[in-house]
């Protein structure tokens, strides 16, 4: 792998986790939402991206209807491939489909699940969401025809008009959209409805007593949310080239997530983006430099688990409220202070 | 009519399954945190099964040596969640530092099936130790073994709850952890003790589980399912009746599922997906479970 890979590699892959840690920090940092099953929504808009636009350029190229996407995976995607390398219309059409079908499925579905989960204390939610998200990996595991099972399933790239430039094209498509849903999030968390989410965290009843509608608010946070990591689900896939279900686990989509958010403060948009971006370098260099450790008798993927627990740990018990602590000062405080700009 | 092949299974899961959440529930109960490490906790024993077998030992063997194994890592659990609480970290904090010790066992399983494979020459990563069950009056010895181990250890349970003076403090400290310490309860060494039998009780059905059932380091997330389903199905806070939910989830994974899967094959495959449906039905329908029912129909009485 070259340096501008890798370089391009740990940017896209930051980006994804951003988009990640900062629903979840939308969730729990925000909302006091404790869900342990992140990775939900995120399978299904990687299910739905195996599922859709290759199905969709087949009907619209008029591809034998004897093939099927799943099981003639390889003969499909080539054809399909040679297809929309030059049609890019098509194929920005077919990434915006996707993105707003997952977009709604995510949102409803989230909007759903909303109900018997703020039935229970927070705990027990969470375990019911990890369950759920457990179960939906199974789901796409044994079912061949929606997302290739067991073995996963190739799926097109909506850059390959790009040619030789595929890659970067879905890079830098990931990069823009994170920077969008940067954006929002941090706009809506320091506009009112930050606030108002902050005081329901603090105490639900007080929220209650002043007119507002708690448990609406919670249904919409956790479907909005629900949305973005569907999105995420999407870019993730697009950017792999290929969906394996089996993947999508509770350690890579789940609880690093969880320590990236807690490493890095949890309420704090900005915590959360460093704690992120520490992490992913880490990551992928411990991925990218696994073959340099060909001489253990196992595979050194699994010192993975064992860091993040430690570090985990080492947070839990030295830095619970992370590196930038909710009540951190803004960056623009900082630098005043810093420049003793201050009256 | 159910094929005795699946009726055994049934069997075997239930008395697993069952013990499994009740030591959840009582953890849960003890210290109101969800030991999100159970599960692993529990198949961590299963790779202590294999290595016994490869030595050429019954499998059996290895029940002291698992219960001692998930006692030990169940009570350090415990020290290091005990910790965290007396420094008031949060009920988030504290489900995360049971996290920590899944992802270490997690990872422990999967660098031992890896060195087993590499130094070995053994494919760890799944496996079945069937081949060294023996029979008894021409039925698996496990369904004996699992069966006598959970009424025992249930009924051990149960006495020691009732008739001694341990398990009267242990169900204060259940009941009002405050104001046991008040009264002059030895808490910390209660909880410690406590958390240390429940982790054995793990150990013990995790070793059990390979001699009948396909094991993989993947089982215990998967198990984990069917142990909440069946504390939501038996009721959040009872021991008796995660126990009971521990028998309906078994069987309704397992004979259900085959029935369904006559008319409908390819259900079979989805048999752990069946405990998450029960439960969101549960959760919405019957929110205090079958000990909540049973608690109504008395109160009705």
């Amino acid at each position: 792998m070259s340096l501008i890979d890798l370089i391009m590699d740990i940017i896209t892959f930051f980006c994804i986790y951003a988009i990640i840690t900062l629903s979840l920090n939308f969730q729990q940092g925000y909302t006091g939402i404790f869900n342990l099953g992140l990775y939900f929504p995120i399978i299904v808009g990687a299910i739905i991206t195996a599922y859709l636009p290759g199905r969709l350029a087949m009907i619209v190229y008029g591809i034998d209807s004897k093939l099927d996407f799943s099981a003639n995976n390889a003969v499909v995607v080539s054809i399909l491939r040679s297809k929309l390398s030059s049609d890019p219309l098509m194929s920005v059409l077919l990434l915006a489909i996707t993105l707003a079908v997952v977009a709604l499925t995510c949102y409803v579905l989230g909007f759903l699940s909303a109900y018997p989960a703020l039935k229970l204390p927070a705990d027990y939610l969470a375990l019911f969401m990890l369950c759920a998200s457990e179960s939906l990996r199974v789901i796409g595991m044994q079912t061949d025809w929606l997302a290739g099972g067991v073995m996963g399933i190739t799926i097109i790239n909506p850059f390959w008009w790009l040619g030789g430039f595929s890659y970067y094209g879905m890079s830098v498509f990931t990069i823009l959209a994170t920077v969008c849903i940067i954006l929002l999030y941090q706009r809506m968390c320091d506009s009112p409805l930050g606030r108002l989410l902050k005081s329901i965290r603090e105490n639900e009843l007080t929220a209650e007593s002043v007119g507002k509608n708690v448990n609406g608010i919670k249904r919409t946070t956790l479907a909005f949310s629900f949305m973005i990591l569907g999105l995420a689900g999407v870019l993730h896939a697009f950017m792999m080239g290929a969906v394996v279900v089996g993947g999508y686990t509770r350690v890579d989509f789940s609880f690093w997530p969880w320590l990236m958010m807690i490493i890095g403060g949890t309420g704090n948009n900005i915590g959360v983006f460093l704690g992120t971006f520490g992490l992913v370098i880490m990551r992928r260099i411990m991925i990218v430099g696994k073959h340099y450790f060909w001489f253990l008798p196992f595979n050194v993927v699994w010192f993975e688990p064992i860091l993040l627990a430690i570090m985990l740990m080492i947070t839990l018990v030295f830095r619970p409220e992370g590196i930038l602590p909710e009540k951190s000062p803004s960056i623009k405080d900082y630098v005043r202070r810093v420049l003793k700009l201050e009256s | 009519m159910i094929p005795l092949p699946i009726l055994l299974t049934a069997l075997v899961y239930s008395f697993i399954l069952s013990l499994l959440a009740m030591g959840f529930t009582l953890q849960y109960i003890t210290l109101s945190v969800p030991n999100l490490a159970y599960a692993t906790i529990a198949f961590a024993s299963t790779y202590l099964t294999l290595t016994f077998s490869l030595m050429g030992l019954t499998p059996y063997i290895t029940m002291p040596f698992a219960f001692i194994l998930g006692g030990a890592i169940s009570f350090m659990l415990y020290k290091f969640v005990s910790f965290l609480r007396d420094r008031g970290t949060s009920i988030v904090g504290l489900m995360m530092a049971t996290i920590v010790f899944d992802l270490i066992i997690y990872a422990g399983m999967n660098i031992y099936a890896d060195y087993l494979a590499t130094v070995f020459k053994i494919y760890a990563g799944s496996f079945s130790l069937s081949e060294f069950d023996f029979k008894i009056f021409s039925l698996p010895a496990v369904l004996f073994v699992s069966g006598i181990t959970s009424i025992s250890l249930v009924a051990f349970f149960t006495l020691m709850l009732v008739k001694t003076k341990f398990g009267v403090a242990m169900r204060a400290v259940m009941e009002n952890y405050s104001l046991a310490s008040v009264h002059g309860i030895n808490t910390e060494q209660i909880l410690s003790i406590a958390w240390f039998f429940v982790g054995g009780l793990a150990g013990l059905s995790g070793s059990l589980y390979p001699i009948w059932f396909a094991m993989d380091p993947w089982v215990g997330a998967r198990m984990f399912i069917s142990i909440f389903a069946a504390c939501v199905v038996g009721g959040l806070r009872s021991i008796y009746g995660s126990l009971l939910g521990g028998f309906i989830i078994a069987f309704s994974e397992v004979v259900v599922t085959y029935l369904i899967s006559i008319y409908f094959p390819w259900v079979w495959a989805y048999r752990s997906v069946t405990s998450m449906v029960i439960a969101a039905v549960a959760l919405i329908e019957m929110p205090s479970g079958i000990a909540g029912l049973i608690q109504k129909f008395r109160g009705g009485r």
